[in-house]
């Protein structure tokens, strides 16, 4: 560990990769990354948005090569782009998205 | 899995500066509630002792993004790209093919209007696959259900009234994307 961080008494090692931290370091750390906290927009997206709509998009081609890399060896899209004119749903697509991975891993974890 | 995800708004160009953008996707992936990554906990201390503390620059975000776990499957999504200032947009697009260069189990989808498409390509390059998102009728369809069952006012709703709603509505938005699409 550098000495840098043993200089802080309020952080010790919890394995190789890791330090616990007192709660308010933290969030001084955490807020030191970044300010912003889109987390709460999220929030609003996911009450807003309506089941079944943009499901489509979860059928597509593109999405699934994107999803679940490229199946047949061809080139391997790690970026998905969805553009459209402005109220389309562009972001409540994206959500969609967001809860088919999770769901697709709460999955997993049963088997 | 962990997912991670940022709005961009035209509203507030100075607070999302690409520090910012990449530094909140960043507190958004760290892994262990309550702990701390060594290598941003070092550089966070490593700062601290800089009179005044130095601004988090972004190469350094970049590496801790890679010091994440590496073989963890990560989505990162960013929404509205083309609301990011453009003197900012290359740079970010800049980073965040650096971070998927040295994260191969990371993916990020994006959403943007048509005219952000030509830079997002230049910048990531064959990686990219793209999607047009359009209305579909039974999208529109399902939303206006959804939207009339949460009517403030049912009593003055009927059978009729719905289905005019609905109608209208629909070719409405029909008719308006068709403008648009003829552009």
């Amino acid at each position: 560990m550098s000495r840098a961080f043993t200089d802080n008494i309020n952080s010790f090692n919890v394995s190789n990769n890791f330090i616990l931290t007192a709660a308010d370091d933290e969030s001084k750390t955490l807020a030191w990354l970044s300010p912003l906290e889109p987390q709460v927009r999220h929030q609003d997206i996911c009450e807003q948005r309506v089941d079944g709509v943009g499901d489509w998009l979860l059928e597509t081609k593109e999405f699934r090569n994107w999803y679940n890399g490229n199946e047949h060896g061809g080139c391997d899209h790690t970026v998905l782009f969805c553009y459209g004119d402005p109220g389309v749903g562009k972001s409540y697509i994206r959500y969609k998205m967001i809860k088919e991975g999770q769901t697709k891993v709460i999955i997993a974890d049963n088997r | 899995m962990a997912v991670a995800c940022f709005y961009y708004d035209f509203a507030s160009p100075e607070a999302q500066s690409p520090t910012n953008m990449l530094g909140s996707l960043l507190k958004q992936l760290l892994p262990v509630p309550g702990a701390i990554p060594v290598e941003i906990g070092q550089r966070f201390w490593g700062h601290k002792k800089v009179i005044g503390g130095r601004k988090l620059q972004l190469p350094d975000i970049v590496k801790m993004f890679t010091s994440l776990s590496p073989l963890r499957r990560t989505f990162i999504c960013v929404d509205a790209l083309d609301e990011c200032v453009p003197k900012h947009l290359l740079e970010v697009l800049d980073a965040l093919g650096q971070i998927l260069r040295r994260s191969p189990n990371t993916r990020m989808f994006m959403t943007g209007r048509p005219h952000i498409l030509g830079a997002v390509e230049r910048k990531l390059g064959g990686r990219t696959a793209s999607v047009p998102i359009k209305p579909r009728d039974d999208d529109i369809v399902t939303y206006l259900r959804a939207r009339l069952s949460k009517d403030t006012t049912p009593e003055v709703m009927n059978s009729g009234l719905e289905n005019d709603i609905m109608n209208s509505v629909h070719e409405e938005v029909s008719e308006t994307y068709v403008e648009v699409g003829a552009r």
